[in-house]
């Protein structure tokens, strides 16, 4: 299955590139209100140098000191764009998803038209799952008190440690859990053009339950690659990029940008072909005979 | 200490280049007339310290309990040149109470901090008698000469009947018992580790015709005279013992308990830790009088960072050794504390130094290396030269903190010294520097410590911008020549309390140079130092005619002018270097007096940059990007950062994509 969803991202691949360019698009004008914001500063001091031959960290620090730089409208702005790639993520789960479930280029009034026809569907998804994510993160406020004080009060320093890797493992895991079965949610939406959410999310938490093992290492084995590949590109980074090259490290980020969203993606295509298998499209009808 | 670059020579490259560098400039350098050698001093038979006062100490610790119970006699020298009937004490454990003053300003520092009973530490004299006088315990009076907090019982009073004549002795037999506070601000228990600092009635000082004898502040440390310590330590067997001094005796006794027994002489404090847990680690160095144990108490699960402390603290005897003179005693223990004991951890005491590390602390980040180096380093400024830490902190931290840059680089380079990780780097230096340009403006150095805006300020300015003013000291003075100055002024004021004058007078003495100006400005002001690059521009000289000949390199015509500003308040006299396109270079010199000057060139040739302090030497500037200007924008750091910007924000976009 993770091999077939490969394969269909590979071959709608249109869907991955639009994703990214729009990711791409998105970020820009993040990163050139923080060129500007820099610029003021570095372009015309000598003292730049020690951000080109290395990253001198006391110097980065002293650069957002100035008055003509200023971290939080630069976070701001940053928050700002991701937030509204988020947005036309939600918004384009609907044409993916329909996209990987035909399995066959669509035109951009097709794929838009899926990607309206879900998004308010989809909204309303998002709105249950953070309510889901509620317990998820008053767990994460627990653990956290919890492996602190063993991380002091225990005589085993090494204790607080592994309780928080632990916990950290099992949240992931809950985590994972909880975005498959909206995943599945919003797969079966799609495949079967659902509008009541309540009673997609209640199937999907069926389906999600009966098949967790099958579902979570598909998912797993995916993510698996993302993480390689991002310490893959920070080994690289950091053995053979030199410290003065924007154009090597500007594509290492890229390659690693593309990897992440691409491993996504392959996540949604392998969960259509898994629902696809498990409930098959009824054949079209044939024609009555005459 | 592993290298923190591995692609590039180790450490090893950068200490023989700082070395060779520095043997280059003594060569070069007119050597001047110094103080006999230290060694020379030192001999066995002959105390290295006036020796005013004699305790003799017996404790029991009760671990569950947390509780000492102990007896203590002081003699005590009078040196005072006067007789004294009046004599004042601290009880510093008392601070760890809800309305002392060290917890009233904790509070007011930090407005989260809530009490807690675990905090709770005490210390009650119960008996207290003078020999030939008897006993005073109904005598003894709490006072408050900073504050007059009445809650306060870090310092008493007694008056005895009869004077103590200059010359003459007097012995108190003091019984008191200890309550431990969960560790805290250097001293306490934290499960079966202890950390037993300042935990003993200890007399105040004689100090300019008065006691010297402060209530324990938020951000004070301490002020003892010199003597020798008799230490008798009675805790459960099995349990490993670190302290001042050296080990002179141990015994088991048939309860289960062991007593210890410590000498220490020619030191101004006594302390001890404890723990089951401690692994010992030994090692030594042979400096200038001879072989020094070295003695690490480890936490087990720091066992495999003993190397870093090891070769941190060797590196840093051997530079002090060479720079300043020898270290005296025979032993140096370094302590490491348990996890969850920090606040015991950054300590220096007489001898004995607290380090502070995790198990997962990373070979580029060198926070290890930086304690010991900084907590030895007190065992010259502090430990040797004695000097006040209620009234003059600088002197002991922040010169400390000075020398510690220059070690710290001299063993881990300029650059790296604090942090090599990632392609990412950070000089001690330059992070002191960093600091200090955050509250450049709030106190002067001299301020005493307890009267600081904040506890930040106080350590800003008395750590980082003490360190970040010597450094920029040697920009006046040269490096070496100040490094003389120390050196002097350590063996000339070693084993007595020297005060701020006798520093900055010892450096006018040895630079030769009248220093007044830079100190008033620096050590006793609040002037901030910030010079700009504000205009740079060159035209052409015929610009006024209507067509003017194609501009062609080499031969046409320029006028040029350089603005520099001085922003900061603080006048120094700086060095300007303005580049032309066809390779020269000028140098200019302007004494900063006036708020702006302006430079004036007729080249055949366009002004390139200019710069400010090109040799990088005033670190006191609190901003180096306007310190130089150039005629052409280049966008290479810009690019890199907003291509780094750029990831960040695409990379954050699609984690939260994950919730769609």
């Amino acid at each position: 299955m993770v091999v077939a969803g490969a394969r269909l991202v590979w071959r709608r691949q249109r869907v991955l590139w639009w994703v990214y360019g729009v990711n791409l698009l998105l970020a820009l004008p993040a990163a050139l209100r923080a060129s500007m914001s820099f610029g003021g500063v570095l372009n015309s001091s000598l003292a730049a140098e020690r951000l080109v031959k290395g990253f001198d960290l006391t110097a980065f620090i002293e650069l957002l000191a100035q008055p003509e730089v200023s971290p939080a409208q630069l976070l701001m702005g940053s928050f700002v764009f991701s937030f509204l790639f988020f947005v036309f993520f939600l918004f384009a789960t609907g044409g993916v998803l329909e996209a990987y479930r035909r399995d066959q280029s669509l035109g951009a009034g097709e794929f838009f038209a899926a990607c309206g026809g879900f998004f308010w569907r989809f909204v309303r998804l998002l709105l249950f799952l953070l309510i889901a994510l509620v317990p998820v993160g008053i767990l994460a406020g627990l653990l956290s008190r919890v492996s602190g004080r063993l991380a002091s009060d225990s005589p085993r320093e090494m204790l607080g440690f592994w309780v928080e890797l632990g916990g950290f493992l099992l949240l992931w895991v809950l985590l994972v859990a909880i975005r498959l079965w909206f995943d599945l949610a919003q797969v079966r939406a799609v495949a079967e053009g659902e509008r009541a959410m309540r009673r997609t999310l209640w199937r999907a938490l069926k389906l999600t339950a009966a098949n967790f093992g099958s579902l979570f290492w598909l998912y797993l084995r995916i993510t698996l690659v993302a993480w390689a590949g991002l310490a893959l590109a920070a080994w690289v980074w950091v053995k053979f990029v030199p410290a003065e090259s924007v154009g090597l490290s500007f594509l290492l980020g890229q390659a690693v940008v593309l990897l992440w969203l691409a491993t996504r993606v392959w996540q949604r295509a392998s969960e259509t072909l898994w629902y696809q298998r498990r409930f098959p499209p009824a054949p079209p009808a044939s024609a009555p005979s005459a | 200490m592993q290298p923190r670059l591995r692609a590039v020579p180790p450490k090893v490259f950068a200490l023989v280049s700082v070395l060779a560098a520095a043997a280059l400039v003594a060569a070069a350098a007119p050597a001047p007339e110094l103080p006999p050698p230290a060694a020379s001093t030192f001999t066995p038979d002959t105390p290295l310290s006036e020796r005013v006062v004699a305790y003799q100490i017996e404790a029991r610790l009760d671990t569950e309990k947390k509780t000492l119970e102990a007896t203590e006699t002081l003699t005590y020298r009078n040196r005072t040149g006067r007789p004294l009937d009046l004599f004042a004490f601290h009880l510093y454990l008392n601070a760890f109470q809800p309305q002392s003053t060290f917890m009233r300003e904790v509070r007011q520092g930090s407005p989260d901090f809530e009490w807690k009973e675990k905090y709770r530490g005490s210390i009650e004299v119960t008996r207290l008698e003078v020999v030939g006088q008897g006993d005073l315990t109904g005598k003894m009076e709490f006072i408050q000469p900073d504050d007059g907090n009445p809650d306060d019982r870090t310092v008493f009073q007694v008056r005895l009947p009869r004077p103590v004549p200059h010359g003459g002795e007097v012995q108190f037999k003091i019984a008191f018992r200890a309550q431990l506070p969960e560790v805290l601000a250097r001293t306490g228990y934290k499960r079966d580790f202890f950390m037993v600092g300042q935990w003993f009635p200890k007399v105040g000082v004689w100090w300019r015709g008065a006691w010297n004898c402060h209530q324990f502040h938020r951000n004070t440390e301490f002020f003892a005279d010199f003597g020798t310590y008799d230490v008798k330590v009675t805790l459960p067997q099995g349990t490993v013992v670190g302290a001042t001094g050296v080990e002179v005796g141990r015994q088991p006794n048939p309860d289960g308990t062991q007593t210890l027994a410590f000498r220490a002489e020619d030191v101004h404090d006594f302390v001890w830790t404890a723990d089951p847990s401690f692994r010992v680690v030994e090692d030594s160095f042979t400096g200038g009088l001879g072989p020094v144990k070295i003695r690490l108490l480890m936490q087990p699960g720091h066992l495999a960072q003993a190397p870093r402390y090891l070769q941190a603290l060797q590196g840093t005897l051997r530079l002090y050794d060479r720079w300043f003179g020898p270290y005296p005693y025979t032993q140096i223990t370094v302590v490491d504390p348990p996890h969850g004991g920090f606040g015991a951890g950054g300590m220096e005491y007489p001898m004995l130094i607290t380090a502070s590390t995790t198990w997962w602390m990373p070979a580029g980040l060198l926070l290890p290396e930086i304690v010991v180096e900084h907590e030895f380093g007190h065992q010259y400024w502090y430990g040797m030269v004695a000097t006040n830490e209620f009234e003059d902190a600088w002197l002991d931290e922040g010169i400390n903190a000075y020398v510690e840059t220059k070690v710290m680089a001299a063993l881990y380079g300029e650059e790296t010294s604090v942090l090599n990780l990632w392609g990412m780097t950070a000089g001690d230096a330059r992070l002191s520097r960093l600091q200090y340009r955050a509250v450049p403006d709030t106190d002067p150095m001299t301020r005493s410590a307890y009267e600081f805006m904040s506890g930040g300020a106080y350590g800003t300015v008395t750590y980082a911008k003490t360190a970040t003013v010597l450094r920029t000291l040697e920009s006046l003075i040269g490096e070496e020549t100040l490094r003389r100055a120390l050196q002097t002024y350590f063996q000339r004021y070693r084993f007595t309390h020297p005060t701020e004058e006798d520093f900055l007078r010892t450096v006018e003495e040895v630079s030769g140079q009248n220093l007044g100006w830079f100190f008033d400005q620096a050590v006793r002001g609040t002037h901030v130092l910030d010079y700009q690059v504000r205009t740079l521009r060159s035209d052409r000289a015929d610009w006024h005619e209507e067509n003017p000949p194609e501009e062609k390199k080499g031969e046409t015509l320029f006028r040029s002018f350089v603005v520099v500003h001085r922003k900061g308040d603080f006048i120094f006299p700086v060095e300007v270097e303005v580049k032309f396109d066809n390779g020269e270079t000028v140098r200019e010199h302007w004494d900063g007096r006036d708020r702006w000057v302006r430079f004036r060139y007729e080249k055949k040739a366009r002004v390139v940059s200019a710069e400010i302090d090109p040799d990088h030497k005033v670190w006191l500037d609190t901003n180096l990007f306007n310190n130089s200007r150039t005629r052409e924008s280049h966008r290479r750091a810009t690019r890199k950062l907003a291509q780094y910007w750029l990831f960040l924000t695409q990379f954050l976009a699609q984690w939260l994509a994950w919730l769609a």
